[in-house]
């Protein structure tokens, strides 16, 4: 059986601003359920160290792609709850233009064929 | 007996000796924790094991201080954009304004084409300075 490995670091560091993008635009998120989320599609094979997440959402945070609101689960847990703004919807856009792409030329250079 | 919440506070006097900045990064950090803790207990281990698998899980202070300084830099920078951009507006104002006056009152032609020619470039490199500012948005 084929087998993929671990995803190499560098490659996991460039897909999570994409990543979380796109996982917020399905609806607001709270950082842990973000990377449980993030490890179960994968099927485990993105391993993100969980606090590095935290650094990432707010450097977005600045660059004014989400927004968060502190607020609270069922069972009266805090939580920071963060969701997209206009140019977080933009910028998931443009990330989703460049991945295709370069899924594209990858898929058409397996196949033997130029895109 | 392991008490979770010493484990807890002491966990937080180490992010904060690392420089993790409190109240927001920390809190936030440390509901994770507790998140993960529980998740830990209800798949079988015991409290002292999910909190260290948990506290593993969440990485080192060090280097999650040097990536929230990474956020804070593209903030400063921003604002420090946008606060030269003002500076700017206000500069070439402090110019425009004595030369309207001069020219209005005294009739200073050539005082006024001097502070008007230097006010009012100022005055629009500092307007685009502070919108690219407030516009930027790569780190």
């Amino acid at each position: 059986m084929y087998h993929v490995s671990m995803i190499r670091k560098e490659l996991v560091a460039a897909s999570a601003e994409p990543m979380i993008l796109s996982l917020l635009a399905r609806g607001e998120g709270y950082g842990y359920a973000i990377i449980q989320e993030v490890k179960a599609r994968s099927g485990g094979k993105l391993q993100w160290t969980d606090g590095m997440l935290y650094p990432v959402l707010h450097r977005m945070e600045t660059r004014g792609l989400i927004k968060s609101r502190w607020g609270e689960s069922e069972t009266g847990r805090k939580r920071k709850y963060y969701s997209l703004k206009k140019d977080g919807k933009l910028a998931m856009s443009q990330h989703h233009e460049q991945w295709s792409l370069v899924q594209s030329v990858l898929a058409g250079l397996q196949k033997g064929q130029y895109v | 007996m392991f008490d979770l919440e010493a484990a807890i506070a002491g966990w937080r006097m180490q992010m904060l000796a690392a420089g993790i900045k409190t109240p927001v990064p920390l809190d936030e950090l440390e509901f994770h924790v507790r998140e993960e803790i529980e998740r830990q207990v209800k798949s079988g281990l015991n409290t002292p094991q999910a909190f260290a698998a948990a506290v593993q899980q969440i990485g080192q202070a060090n280097a999650l201080k040097q990536e929230f300084e990474k956020a804070e830099r593209t903030f400063m920078k921003r604002t420090l954009i946008i606060l030269a951009g003002i500076l700017g507006v206000l500069l070439g104002m402090a110019l425009i304004m004595p030369a309207a006056h001069l020219y209005k009152e005294q009739g200073m032609m050539h005082n006024a084409v001097v502070g008007f020619s230097w006010g009012i470039p100022i005055v629009l490199f500092g307007v685009g300075t502070a919108v690219f500012g407030l516009k930027r948005r790569k780190a």
